[in-house]
């Protein structure tokens, strides 16, 4: 644990514990915290049942409790696992105690903000009963003997974040040796089904303490097990057994309508397909931002383009031209005309300077908008009803299933949202097929080779401006794809909704942070992104007004302390730190300087 | 240099017949000539150097021969066709170079790069790569058996998966070698593939000129180690101020008394140019 | 057509207006590349400055006593606002990938906009702005206003002053050497760091005056009006040719000439007659943007910028 012989020059040995205390004795106090605070959560917080969740029930825990409940009950099973119990060893690869660290410390702010929640909105601290305080001091407790923990894991010097970096970042693991495959194929799909029922959990969260608590322990139960290195073993796992992965996930994704049976259930799967529009979206924009290297500011434009085509020959009425076609045409010419689109746009731009894009991007964002809020018969010709847009689209209706109304799949009842979150689930599919395999080829090849360095790339023989075009027509493509889907799920669609920021997702900022706070050029850095961000927005709508603000400091915060994103990409995450890392080159070339070349 | 059975590249003609032509070549920027009336043939099957005191016009030459600048004056053909003024196009055509400053992709892994090499020969679009088809899987696969060897050429084979950026700086100098050659070029242009390497490492790179050269590819390379080039090539050109001084093989060269002096300066001159746009880079 | 002198004159006005801002631009693109996202919020927070300064005064001030006050305010506001974002956010990304930078100019402009919409008092709604005291005067059958005579003196002594700046003073001339050659500029001993701020600086002092501008024409600003208004300047600046201040300036005359004569000019085209309406306006000037894009890239007064390899 105290290796004096560091590999890393940066990484100095493993600094003491905060709290000076024997082992033996740290371990003694963690785990009576962690228990103590699990059972505390069957007891009553407080003594009014108007704080939502009813927390006054002593013996059956409520909303938040559940969540303190599991943050207890992690911190003592990385604790077990830290302490060498047989059978668990293997859980913590990357070390146990800085992972316990981070879990007690979730534990205990789940615990502390329902207290302060309570004390707020009922006012006073005098709301809170003994359980309450008992749970509060518990989990403080397991805090406390955590921190007296020896420290594992790598320690750098010199680094701004100060507190955070406390628990020691993950020692670089070696490859592990398979296991048996039935085991590797119980824990891929272990692993699905857990992130189907967090995910599931989440959504159904039904007022904002209760998700703001499923959040603050969520965050650092994520943060937990990458530093205890198991988010690192089920890669490789996942990696051994990527069709399965792959296959599984989507059914997961497709078993989510049927996980909602209470009666926010169609509000739910209303939620589940929006996200599954906005990160479809988000994954087509990552092809153009992610690997090509361009930046799109009016992706939502392009969004915008296949819901307006679809929408108009939808056969809504009071549209321009009163036609119906079938909806696989419908969406394939939504995608077509939005790809044709981004071929006029970019085929101007992209043979100028990278810069320029962005702002002709911004800018066609902007002016999609305008024209289509013209296109209203009194400032223009009439063909999108203008500022009042389209209304009344008619539900799909594919080979006699109709999306309008419920259907009974045995004791499922699967409404119209949910119909729709199954189609979406399918575009998704497609377009993170189309991502995935273009990336791992000769394509997606030449796409990064032009982001890492055009004139390398040119002299390669790559057609640097056709290759471009490739990416920013595809981006906009899938875009209109998803947008034919986006306007039937709404029934109508207005010229407001394609704006560069608004509080309300799709829009070309939310879409750009969601590929860009969740990873460039990943598959799933998108996919997260877009489900927290969208999620976020829904969920905590208390802070509708300040929900642009704390989008536009965590973008700036993300640039400057995690620019990789949640999901970093192995090359992306290399490329941002690489004065961090011995050996990296000198790096004369501030790339700022290839943006002219 | 494992010896390989693809001795010869597909596009290499026989031996001696010319390759690359630049009649009178000119370029000037502005007021300022920066190459003037240049002519140089480079056959199949020869090792070419081009030398010159700093400022003396040679990376303006190559951008020429490249298709970075369009000359002012003069041509530049490859195989009796003129060469078209884009980068992409001269490497299609045939003519593959690496940079004097490295230019790797950085963030790829080592095969990756050499896979980017193979670009000009192989052609599946997006929508077969998005199908994958047995056309696609099999060019796939051909591609990488291809970038294995070139790998195993220059003797990268075992850092295959490692990032590019992770290399050695002599090893960065060989993947760009590894890399260039994957586009199965008829003539190699090596932009100063000695710049701060030490003697052993300039012997290696003196060694694997010469395996390319036996693989069938002419080349053509700017240098500023006089020893290097005179080792290696079969004829030298000397550019000074912009102009060619003198051409001929190594013993020739080393006699002209007027390469002495453009390299040893004689006082108030050979400074005149050193603000050519080369310097900019 | 006797609407045509009008359309010119107030062309010019808003072209004005936009070379001040989109001077900004040219400066910083010029020196480090960046296209500052946020040079429309600092345009804003301007005017957002005079403005406090104004309410500061009390309403008895005359406004001839207000406007340099108010002027002094606008260009505080804006300076400060963005010698701090060039400090805190730009300035630890110099060496990151070029997309860096871009991503965090649009967190700055995002959440620069929502301070203000959030923060400054009833800014959720436009706030009324001083106007200037004479006027309206006619000349020649054109209506001026006292405001557009200040926009005219403001755009005329600013061009001025920064072309003797970067001709004539030593930080200019290093600006002019940064913005050339970084790496060599800082060999020479020029403090880049000091040179890059001082740009940044520059530039917010001419949206600041900018800001004052707009709100004594307009009569009235809003938290988000440095959106569209950056975006044009921007179109401006890349018109003019990026890097060269006095671009910015034509392109801006250019743009707004073009957004006004739009208005009336597309009429006359057989079958257009429904796209003249203002709300086309700024249509027409993104496709002049493309346009000139695709003619001339490096803008009317920019240089080619040759390959480099």
């Amino acid at each position: 644990m105290t290796d004096t012989l560091q590999i890393r020059p940066e990484a100095a040995a493993a600094p003491k514990p905060a709290i000076p205390l024997p082992t033996a004795a740290a371990r003694a106090v963690t785990a009576a915290g962690a228990v103590l605070t699990a059972a505390a959560a069957f007891l009553s917080w407080t003594y009014s049942s108007q704080f939502p969740g009813d927390l006054t029930v002593t013996g059956y825990p409520g909303g938040l409790q559940w969540i303190t409940f599991t943050g207890g009950l992690l911190t003592l099973l990385y604790l077990l696992v830290g302490y060498g119990t047989p059978g668990l060893r293997g859980l913590a690869p990357g070390g146990a105690e800085g992972t316990t660290v981070i879990l007690a410390v979730g534990a205990a702010a789940t615990t502390w903000f329902t207290l302060i929640a309570i004390s707020v909105e009922l006012g006073g601290l005098a709301n809170l009963t003994t359980g309450g305080w008992i749970a509060g001091i518990a989990s403080l407790l397991a805090v406390v003997g955590a921190l007296g923990l020896p420290r594992d894991g790598q320690h750098p010097r010199g680094h701004g974040l100060g507190v955070l970096l406390y628990p020691g970042k993950r020692p670089d693991l070696r490859p592990a040796r398979p296991l048996h495959a039935a085991v590797e194929v119980v824990a891929v799909l272990l692993t699905l089904a857990a992130a189907l029922g967090v995910f599931a959990y989440g959504v159904d969260t039904s007022y904002p303490e209760l998700f703001a608590g499923f959040l603050i322990l969520a965050g650092f139960a994520a943060w937990a097990l990458n530093r205890s290195g198991d988010f690192g073993r089920l890669g490789e796992i996942m990696q051994r057994h990527r069709v399965l992965a792959s296959v599984g996930a989507f059914v997961a994704a497709g078993l989510f309508p049927f996980t909602q049976t209470s009666s926010n259930a169609e509000a739910n799967a209303n939620l589940g397909v929006s996200i599954l529009i906005f990160a479809a979206t988000a994954l087509g924009l990552n092809i153009v931002v992610g690997l090509a290297g361009l930046l799109d500011l009016g992706y939502v434009a392009f969004l915008g383009v296949g819901a307006y085509t679809a929408a108009l020959v939808s056969g809504a009425a009071g549209t321009a031209f009163n036609v119906q076609i079938p909806f696989w045409a419908a969406a394939l010419l939504g995608a077509a005309v939005s790809g044709i689109f981004g071929v006029l746009l970019g085929a101007p731009t992209l043979r100028v300077r990278g810069d320029y894009l962005a702002i002709v991007t911004l800018g066609f964002g902007e002016i999609f908008r305008i024209v289509v809020q013209n296109l209203d018969g009194t400032s223009g010709p009439n063909v999108t009803n203008g500022a009042i847009g389209i209304s009344n689209v008619p539900d799909l209706n594919i080979f006699g299933f109709d999306f309008g109304s419920a259907h009974d799949f045995g004791p499922f009842s699967i409404g119209r949202f949910a119909n729709y979150f199954e189609l979406m689930l399918l575009f998704t599919a497609i377009i993170v097929l189309v991502f995935a395999r273009s990336a791992d080829s000769r394509i997606g090849r030449a796409w990064v080779a032009i982001r890492e360095d055009e004139t390398a790339a040119t002299a390669m023989g790559i057609n640097g401006f056709r290759f471009k075009l490739l990416a920013f027509a595809l981006g906009a493509t899938l875009a209109g794809l998803a947008g034919t889907v986006f306007v039937h799920v709404n029934y109508s669609i207005v010229p407001d909704t394609f704006q560069f920021a608004g509080p309300t997702p799709p829009n070309s900022a939310f879409l750009l942070a969601a590929v860009v706070i969740g990873g460039m050029g990943t598959v799933s850095g998108p996919l997260v992104g877009a489900s927290l961000f969208f999620l976020l927005q829904a969920k905590l709508s208390f802070l509708h007004d300040y929900q642009l603000l704390l989008f536009g400091i965590t973008l700036i915060l993300f640039m400057r302390f995690r620019p990789e994103g949640i999901i970093p990409n192995r090359r992306r995450q290399l490329e941002f730190h690489e004065s961090q890392t011995e050996g990296g080159q000198e790096g004369p070339t501030p790339e700022l300087r290839t943006a002219e070349a | 240099m494992t010896d390989t059975t693809t001795a010869t590249v597909d596009n290499a003609p026989a031996p001696g017949t010319p390759l690359l032509q630049a009649s009178n070549v000119v370029m000037r920027f502005g007021g300022l000539t920066a190459v003037n009336d240049v002519s140089l043939t480079v056959n199949s099957g020869e090792i070419i150097g081009l030398i010159g005191p700093n400022g003396a016009g040679k990376t303006t030459f190559f951008n020429c021969l490249t298709g970075l600048y369009v000359p002012t004056e003069g041509t530049v053909t490859y195989q009796g066709k003129t060469l078209p003024p884009k980068p992409h196009k001269v490497t299609q055509a045939g003519m593959a170079r690496t940079f004097q400053n490295i230019r790797l992709f950085h963030n790829m892994t080592v095969l990756e790069n050499v896979l980017v090499g193979r670009h000009t020969r192989t052609k599946e679009g997006l929508i077969s790569a998005i199908l994958r088809g047995p056309g696609y899987r099999r060019e796939e696969a051909e591609s990488r058996a291809k970038a294995m060897e070139y790998l195993d050429f220059v003797g990268l084979a075992n850092k295959a998966g490692t990032l590019a950026r992770n290399l050695p700086y002599g090893e960065q100098r060989k993947l760009e070698v590894a890399r260039a050659l994957a586009s199965e070029p008829g003539l190699l242009l090596l932009d100063e593939p000695t710049a701060g390497m030490n003697p052993q490492e300039t012997r290696a790179t003196e060694e694997l000129v010469f395996a390319v050269r036996d693989r069938g590819v002419a080349v053509l390379v700017i240098e500023h180690d006089m020893r290097f080039i005179f080792n290696l090539c079969d004829r030298v050109a000397v550019l000074v101020q912009g102009q060619k001084l003198v051409e001929g093989d190594a013993a020739t060269v080393q006699g002209d008394e007027r390469v002495v002096a453009a390299y040893l300066g004689t006082p108030y001159e050979g400074n005149a140019d050193s603000t050519t746009p080369e310097e900019n880079q | 057509m006797h609407e045509l002198p009008q359309n010119l004159v107030n062309g010019l006005l808003l072209g004005a207006t936009y070379g001040l801002i989109a001077v900004g631009y040219t400066i910083v693109y010029g020196i480090v590349q960046l296209i500052n996202f946020a040079h429309g919020e600092i345009f804003m927070t301007g005017a957002f400055g005079a403005l406090s300064v104004y309410l500061g005064l009390g309403s008895g001030t005359s406004m001839w006593i207000a406007i340099p006050l108010m002027l002094i305010g606008a260009i505080v506001t804006s300076t400060v606002i963005a010698v701090l974002t060039e400090r805190l956010a730009y300035r630890p990304l110099r060496n990151a990938p070029r997309l860096a930078p871009l991503i965090t100019a649009i967190g700055v402009s995002i959440t620069l906009q929502q301070l203000v919409w959030g923060f400054y008092p009833s800014a959720k709604s436009p706030r009324v702005f001083p106007s200037l005291p004479g006027g309206p005067f006619h000349i020649g059958g054109v209506l001026i206003q006292s405001a557009d005579i200040f926009v005219v003196v403001a755009a005329v002594i600013s061009t001025l002053f920064l072309a003797y700046f970067v001709r004539s003073t030593r930080t200019g001339r290093a600006m002019q050497a940064t913005a050339q050659d970084p790496d060599t500029a800082k060999l020479m001993g020029i403090n880049t760091d000091r040179v890059i701020v001082i740009a940044f600086a520059l530039g917010a002092g001419f949206a600041g005056i900018a800001g004052v501008a707009w709100g004594l024409r307009y009569g009235e600003i809003k938290f988000d009006m440095g959106f569209l208004t950056g975006l044009y300047a921007f179109t401006a600046a890349v018109l003019g040719g990026i890097g060269n201040i006095y671009g910015a300036m034509l392109g801006g005359l250019v743009l707004g000439l073009v957004q006004n004569l739009t208005a009336i000019y597309i009429a006359d085209i057989p079958g257009m007659s429904q796209f003249s309406s203002q709300s086309w306006s700024s249509v027409w000037a993104f496709v002049i943007l493309i346009l000139v894009l695709m003619v001339r890239p490096q803008g009317l007064l920019g240089e080619r910028v040759a390959d480099r390899a």
